[in-house]
Parts: C-alpha cells; sequence; structure tokens
C-alpha cells in the first residue's frame, strides 16, 4: 500500500475514536444528571410532578392541577401543595384553618360516602384565664366540628357542661385537654394569641 | 488605692437572681408562685444592649410587665416565643409553685 492510504486509515481510525469517546462520555453525563431529582416547580420534569404511582402528571404550572389523581377528583398532591402560596402561621406551619375558611380547599367529609355529613356546630365557648391579665380564650366548635367528630373530644378530654373541666395552662402544656393535639397535630401551644383574643375588661 | 477611685465597670455584671412579685395576686390565682429570674443565666447567653433599655428599662419597677404583655410580644416575650428562646406556655420553666393551689 502507498503511504497516503495508510495515512487515511489512521485519520479514520482517529475520528472513529473520538466520535465513540464522545457519544460515550456524553451518555454518561445525561445519565449522571437523571440520576439526580430536580426539585424545580418551573421545572415539568420535576419529581414534585410525579404522581402517587411515580408517572410523570405535571404540567410544570404550580397553578394548575398536578395529577391524575386530582383529575379524579381526590385532591391536590401533598408535594405539590408545599410549593403554592399556602397561608403559613409564624412559625412556618400551614394554616389549614384559613385555607378552610376563604374556601381554597373543599375536603370530603368522609372517605365513606354513605356516611352522612354532620354540619359543623356553631357555638363559641368563652374560657375564663384564672389571672388579671391574659386575655380569655374563645373556643370555636365551628372549625373543630369541621374537621372532628363530636366523639373525638366528647367526653373523653372533655365532660360536656359549662365549668365541668377543671381546665389549666399547666395541664394543656403536659399534654391534657386542649394539648392532647395542639402542639402535636394542631397549630403549637406557643402561638399565645392564636387562642387567647379575648382581653380582660378590668386591666389591659 | 487606684482600684478604689476608679467608677465600677460600665456594665453590670453578676446581678444574680432577680424575683419578679408585683403582680402576685393574680399570679396566686392562676396558681403559679412569683418568677424568680437569672439575670446571671442571660448575662451567659447574651448581650446588654440586646435587652435594655429597648426591651427592659434598667430601673428595679420601671418594667410593669404582665403575661398578656408578655404574650404581645413584650418584655420577656419578644424572644420567649418558641423561635428565640424557649416558649411561654412552659409555665415552671420561669414560675415557681406552678400547680401548687388551685
Amino acid at each position: 500500500m502507498k503511504p497516503t492510504t495508510y495515512k487515511y486509515l489512521i485519520f479514520l481510525f482517529c475520528v472513529t475514536a473520538i466520535v465513540a469517546f464522545t457519544t460515550t462520555w456524553q451518555i454518561k453525563e445525561a445519565q449522571a444528571a437523571g440520576a439526580k431529582p430536580t426539585l424545580d416547580p418551573s421545572d415539568p420534569k420535576s419529581s414534585l410532578y410525579l404522581d402517587s404511582r411515580g408517572k410523570l402528571a405535571g404540567t410544570g404550572s404550580s397553578s394548575k392541577p398536578v395529577s391524575e389523581a386530582f383529575k379524579a377528583g381526590q385532591g391536590w398532591h401533598p408535594q405539590a401543595l408545599q410549593s403554592e402560596g399556602l397561608p403559613k402561621d409564624r412559625y412556618g406551619l400551614v394554616d389549614w384553618a384559613k385555607l378552610v375558611n376563604d374556601g381554597s380547599i373543599e375536603p370530603l367529609h368522609s372517605l365513606d360516602e354513605d356516611e352522612d355529613e354532620l354540619p359543623p356546630l356553631d357555638v363559641d365557648v368563652v374560657i375564663h384565664s384564672k389571672g388579671d391579665y391574659v386575655k380569655d380564650v374563645k373556643y370555636p366548635h365551628q372549625i373543630h366540628t369541621y374537621w372532628l367528630s363530636c366523639e373525638n373530644c366528647h367526653p373523653a378530654i372533655f365532660e360536656m357542661g359549662a365549668g365541668a373541666n377543671p381546665i389549666s395552662m399547666v395541664e394543656i402544656a403536659e399534654g391534657k385537654w386542649c394539648g392532647r393535639c395542639h402542639g402535636k397535630v394542631a397549630f403549637p401551644l406557643a402561638d399565645c394569641n392564636r387562642c387567647h383574643t379575648i382581653p380582660k375588661k378590668a386591666k389591659r | 488605692m487606684i482600684l478604689a477611685i476608679s467608677p465600677k465597670p460600665a456594665a453590670a455584671a453578676g446581678l444574680g437572681e432577680m424575683t419578679f412579685d408585683n403582680k402576685i395576686e393574680s399570679m396566686k390565682k392562676a396558681g403559679v408562685g412569683p418568677v424568680i429570674f437569672s439575670h446571671t443565666t442571660h448575662e451567659n447567653t447574651i448581650k446588654c444592649a440586646e435587652c435594655h433599655p429597648d426591651i427592659f428599662i434598667e430601673k428595679r419597677g420601671a418594667n410593669d410587665m404582665s403575661m398578656k404583655k408578655n404574650m404581645d410580644g413584650e418584655h420577656c416575650g419578644a424572644c420567649h416565643d418558641s423561635t428565640v428562646a424557649f416558649p411561654m406556655y412552659q409555665c415552671s420553666k420561669c414560675h415557681t409553685q406552678v400547680g401548687a393551689a388551685k
């Protein structure tokens, strides 16, 4: 063979090697990028927008329905909810009561379709604070009976009847009375003025 | 001689414990005793200017404190709201004789 033919073969080999190397490198790069879960809400491929079966469900907009479950009327994807502009309290916890009162969410009253819905009891109870300064508590039955049934609290936690329960803040902090839920599954006790709302008339 | 005439240091460190009991009648109704405030513990963690004079005037009896004001974020409540320091519903962390009288 002529020396030029050798040169041509070597050149071809080099080109093939470079192309092969670049392709392999690109595939590796893509694999590395694919292994990382993206958590950008504006990215339609974000893992926030996968439904509970792992299917891609998002539209890329956090204001639009995000999953097949939603289309079937089963509500919002919990992780997608986090990227929504949900009202938060001073501790960064979602203010679910505000969401309900604003009509932003309308959860089903029961998982059992045949169960009758009991309307919330719209009765406020004033619980007087014992000292002269701390504001009295206005306890709203309304929002509590919206989430819960009567039997959740009565008669195990609270006896029914005005003045029947020797409630004290000390015992609440120990996990009794309101402290059975508040500070655990409901907003924290540290948020004093969320319950203590009625100022004492005599002393301010 | 030099020591004797030199003024006291500006920071009045080492105040020890102070008793807050000017609202004792209300405290009794609520079933708690006076507050023993450890100035030393606070000196060890925060600087004087973080409390004085904006939150507390440096004069005994000059600060009309109450739990209502604390809950509104004044006085102790400026920090003790569970964001900076422990929350106020933990009565016995400050008040003595908690739950003694009902």
